[in-house]
């Protein structure tokens, strides 16, 4: 296993800039996720890291190793692609052992291995069949038994559940979790799925047209998110925010005027996600409902809080009783309000 | 009562009307009506083609009531058009054509007998040799126009006295590199008088080979030796022969009176009879060709079309034949007009000494062997008792007796016992409920299929079938097919009794096609994969241009492409020497050793055959998808492991059925062995279709034994594909 650094890494792709200068350091055992929606340069930033595109400047280190000019097959990392690129015309057993024959490994290092990771992903019945007999889920995982197989320095990931069902998406993550622990591996997984982001990473990495926008652990991010892009992108329903006034203590806007201690005096964009509300008598924020989604267990409310548009959780029991057209009160914890400059949307506290 | 009358009056008009107009016709044109037209087919060019024209004017002058219209037809295809046109009537009236050919003309009955206007005109006028050569089937069937032959043509200021004998011409002291004597050494055709002059012939009186015994070997090692000491070129042609007495670079020439028109100006020259052997005191006596009108079968205008070949053999036809075309003519009675035309009373006197080629089916098969045999031993490659001995096995072989007739009843059984077998499986079927059934559902679907069924029934099966059962029969021409049994297939298989690797076995054969069908299959499967990766190389510029440039050599058509490449292997003008040369290599003579003429085929063919080959691997690279080569190469694969365990194991599907079809295009590639090697050297490099083409066209018309041919290359092909698409599918 190993560590991997980027510095400054640089990539453009005919007139597009898309990667501005990436600076990362992932440890050794630690599985990182870059999240970011389409176009950001996620997948770009992965391919750098495997060799598959060479950086325009920059550097890239796997351990102590500088591997920026090198190919792909001297780095020593393994890659699950989204559409999981089997070799068609090979067997499993043979799409698991091509990279370790590559390598010249003995045969019988070879069956030993291929037996090992068929029984830690339950492929041992799917030996003999080739990728087209198979189904995404089977496909998925013989692809990741490829990555495992060669027992690689670095594991990347590029978006490799997204071509499967919602339900098999949530039991392959589990899965991956406990192969990271398992393994001890250094993984860099590339998603455009919060969801995702959130439940795996020991360390997020929120890329925006081709930049760093946030690293931290997943609950930071989403606890303090660094800027507005943040806070929007971690988060479903996403965070509300209301255009306002900074006053001695206080944020005002229309319908809404909430105590902040030393609030900055002027424009502010304020952030609440709907998750922190409640519904409370005299609460200061008035919220016009225009439309009630009931879940069963919660509910959400979306309208209006002056002529800014407003989501807010409720409670299960509550959707009954809240009706289009009325007005409810909400209130919010003081360390649940989120501030951002209304010029440069970074956060302010 | 009235009326009645009006209608006797209307048919006696009409009757009288019906039996003018009948009248009218029989009678032929009368003045003012439209003349008729005589069509006539000849092969002529230039001078000779003028004068005809003239000769046509002067005819339409005094009988005003014939139009002669002249339609040139090319030289290579004259014979096979007059055996396909005439027969459904879409011939000449008349055509003009050497006498050689006139047994096979009349004996399919392309010809009709002719009846001079003037008998005795004709009798008296015209040599009795001249009347034999048209005389086929104890009737006459043509006019003979001209006589075709050779003689001796000298350089005046470089042999200055008359040339007497051979010995002469070795005796003329010459500046260096001039050649004493420029013929054709290497043709029987041109060589038959100097045999002649040693006392051997081409054909015996049997009709058999003839150049046997010590004139033949002697003749042969004169000739040897001319070559060697330089006296006549080597490997000439009539190209040559022309090229070198024109540039003075020959004393003297043996060529027909065409060459003459060709001279240049400056040039000083004159003609003489042909010289004699000293050692034999006899003068060197060629073949002369008797070129007549031949009156066409179905006709439409015979007696016209007779008149005018009248008029075109004698009196002022002739005149102007000899004054324009420089034609020796027939008629005795045009001679004392041109008695001060040296040059034509010349070539008069030497067709006097000729020998009128015989009209036997036999002579016409002797050219290629005894070609061979003279080639051999001019270029050193056997001794002159080894060369004639094979020249005569050969001529043997395709003139051996064919096989005896067999009773049809064992065929005729054969093939009433396969009808019953199949009439009975059919009856079986249709007796299954389930069978008829489907059937009767799949009806519409057989209606639209139909036209197409029949389409490729009369294009594809029929033409099969029709070939299948050929190949039981045996004859030499169409008319006198007899059914053999399974005799030619025994006879190919046997080797006809020869060596079974012998020369022009059919196992030789196939083992040249096979290496020919892989060798090449190879060459495009390694040229079009490798140029199509290329192609596929997703930063190469002007993709398009590229691609288009080497899809051409497949988008000319391959006969121009063969046509080209033979030029470029040409000894002294091709592409392929001068590149050596200006090497420093020493030229090749790419058609007289086998594995140069084979590999002047195969780098034709390659270059015909890649295209397909890159075409079809540009589309299956393209439905390779990208991200398995990633992940090969994050696997640790290098390009060239990439190729091996990606790519190529993923062309496979696509290429097998690609390779499949190349192959059976190769085994079948007749134009680029026919038209490049053309077999040479000495039918080593013909492949099994182009021995096929030969037995059938050039050996004497022998169709059975050619179908016999086409059959088991048919047998070869579809047994061999067949293992190996179930081979295909076990390894799927």
């Amino acid at each position: 296993m190993a560590s991997l650094t980027l510095r400054s890494v640089r990539k453009q792709l005919g007139p597009n800039e898309i990667l501005r200068g990436i600076d990362l350091e992932v440890e050794d055992g630690e599985l990182v996720v870059l999240v970011g929606p389409s176009g950001c340069g996620k997948s770009t930033l992965l391919r750098t890291i495997a060799g598959l595109e060479i950086p325009d400047s920059g550097a890239v280190h796997i351990g102590e190793r500088d591997v920026t000019r090198l190919a792909p097959r001297e780095r020593d990392v393994a890659m699950v692609f989204q559409s999981y690129a089997l070799y068609p015309h090979l067997t499993v057993r043979d799409n698991l052992a091509f990279g370790l024959k590559l390598r010249g490994e003995k045969p019988d290092v070879i069956a030993a291995r291929v037996d090992e990771v068929a029984r830690m992903l339950g492929l041992e019945a799917l030996l003999d069949r080739y990728p087209r007999q198979m189904s995404g889920g089977q496909r998925q995982r013989v692809a990741m038994g490829r990555a495992i197989a060669r027992r690689p320095k670095l594991f990347l990931f590029d978006e490799p559940l997204s071509n499967l069902d919602a339900a098999l998406r949530a039991e392959v993550r589990v899965e991956i979790k406990k192969l990271h622990r398992e393994l001890g591996a250094t993984m860099v997984y590339v998603t455009h799925d919060q969801v995702e982001a959130m439940t795996l990473a020991d360390r997020l990495v929120v890329l925006r047209t081709g930049e760093v926008e946030q690293v931290g652990p997943p609950l930071e991010v989403y606890g303090q998110p660094a800027s507005r892009f943040v806070a929007s992108f971690m988060g479903s329903p996403a965070m509300n925010f209301v255009p306002a006034r900074g006053e001695a203590d206080a944020v005002k806007a229309e319908g809404l005027t909430l105590p902040v201690r030393g609030a900055p005096e002027g424009e502010v964009l304020v952030g609440i996600r709907p998750h922190d509300v409640l519904e409370r008598d005299g609460g200061p924020i008035a919220m016009d409902v225009e439309v009630v989604e009931a879940m069963g267990f919660e509910a959400y409310a979306h309208g209006k809080v002056g002529a800014v548009p407003f989501v807010a959780r409720l409670e299960g029991d509550r959707a009954g009783a809240v009706k289009v057209g009325d007005r409810i009160a909400l209130d919010v914890a003081p360390g649940a309000v989120h501030l951002f400059d209304a010029e440069t949307q970074r956060a302010l506290r | 009562m009235g009326k009645g009358r009006q209608r006797l009056a209307t048919i006696a008009l009409l009757a009288c009307a019906l039996v003018c107009s009948e009248s009218a016709a029989q009678a032929g044109p009368a003045v003012g009506q439209a003349p008729v037209d005589v069509v006539v087919w000849h092969a002529y060019r230039g001078q000779e083609e003028a004068a005809l024209r003239q000769v046509a004017r002067a005819f339409e002058a005094e009988n005003p009531d014939v139009r002669v219209r002249l339609v040139a037809q090319p030289f290579g295809a004259y014979a096979s058009k007059l055996e396909s046109a005439i027969p459904t009537g879409n011939g000449p009236d008349l055509f003009i054509d050497a006498h050689d050919r006139i047994e096979s003309f009349a004996s399919r009955g392309l010809l009709q007998p002719i009846t001079p206007p003037d008998a005795e005109a004709f009798a008296r006028r015209l040599d009795g040799r001249h009347q034999a050569a048209f005389t086929a089937l104890g009737a006459l069937h043509g006019y003979p126009l001209s006589v075709k032959t050779a003689a001796l043509y000298v350089n005046a200021s470089l042999a200055p006295d008359p040339i007497e004998s051979f010995e002469d011409l070795e005796a003329l002291a010459l500046p260096d590199g001039v050649f004493p004597l420029a013929m054709e050494a290497e043709s029987a055709y041109w060589t038959a008088g100097f045999f002649a002059a040693h006392g051997a012939s081409l054909l015996n009186d049997e009709h058999g080979w003839g150049l046997e015994g010590e004139g033949a070997l002697t003749a042969l090692r004169r000739l040897s030796r001319w070559v060697e000491s330089r006296v006549v070129p080597e490997e000439s042609s009539g190209d040559l022969v022309k090229r070198l007495f024109s540039e003075g670079q020959a004393a003297a020439a043996i060529s027909g009176p065409w060459l003459a028109p060709d001279l240049p100006e400056a040039l000083d020259w004159r003609v003489q009879p042909l010289p004699v052997v000293a050692s034999t005191g006899a003068r060197m006596r060629p073949y002369a060709t008797v070129e007549g009108a031949y009156l066409a079968a179905r006709s439409a205008q015979p007696a016209a079309a007779n008149r005018f070949a009248a008029f075109l053999t004698f009196g002022e036809g002739a005149l102007l034949r000899a004054r324009v075309a420089r034609q020796i003519v027939t008629d005795r009675e045009a001679w004392p007009a041109l008695e001060g035309d040296a040059f034509l009373q010349r070539f008069r006197e030497a067709a006097d000494d000729a020998a009128v080629m015989p009209t036997h089916p036999h002579m016409r098969m002797i050219f290629g062997p005894a070609d061979r045999a003279i080639r051999k031993v001019l270029r050193g490659t056997a001794t002159p008792e080894d060369a004639l001995e094979e020249g005569r096995h050969r001529f043997d072989d395709v003139t051996r007796p064919l096989p005896a007739p067999r009773s049809p009843a064992w065929g005729l059984a054969a093939l009433g016992l396969l009808t019953l077998l199949g009439a009975l499986a059919m009856v079986r079927r249709l007796r299954e409920p389930a069978f008829r059934g489907a059937l009767r559902k799949s009806m519409p679907a057989y209606r639209y299929v139909a036209h197409a069924a029949v389409a490729v029934g009369l294009l594809v099966i029929l033409p099969l079938v029709v070939g299948g059962l050929t190949s039981f029969f045996a004859g030499r021409g169409l008319e006198e097919m007899y059914f053999v049994g399974v005799a030619n297939y025994v006879d190919i298989l046997v080797a006809r009794g020869g060596d079974l690797l012998g020369h022009g076995s059919f196992w030789l054969v196939l083992a040249v096609t096979v290496l020919w069908t892989v060798l090449n299959v190879a060459l495009h499967l390694v040229i079009g994969v490798f140029l199509a990766l290329l192609l596929h190389r997703p930063y190469l510029r002007m993709k398009a241009l590229y691609r288009v440039l080497l899809i051409l050599p497949w988008a000319v058509p391959n006969y121009v492409t063969a046509l080209a490449w033979k030029g470029m292997f040409h000894r002294q003008f091709g592409a392929v020497n001068a590149l050596l040369t200006s090497l420093g290599a020493e030229p090749v003579s790419w058609f007289s050793h086998w594995t140069t003429a084979f590999s002047a085929n195969v780098a034709t063919n390659v270059w015909l055959g890649f295209p397909f080959m890159m075409v079809v691997t540009l589309g299956a690279l393209t439905s390779i998808p990208k991200d398995v080569y990633e992940a090969a190469a994050v696997d640790g694969a290098n390009a060239w492991q990439r190729f091996r365990l990606i790519t190529a194991p993923m062309l496979v599907p696509f290429l097998a059925p690609a390779v499949a079809m190349g192959s059976v295009w190769t085994f079948n590639m007749f134009n680029v062995v026919f038209l490049v090697s053309g077999g040479e050297p000495d039918g080593s490099t013909e492949i099994l279709v182009s021995e096929a083409y030969r037995w059938a066209f050039t050996r004497g018309n022998q169709y059975g034994y050619a179908a016999a041919y086409a059959v088991l290359i048919f047998l070869i092909l579809l047994v061999s594909t067949r293992v190996a698409s179930k081979a295909a599918e076990a390894d799927a």
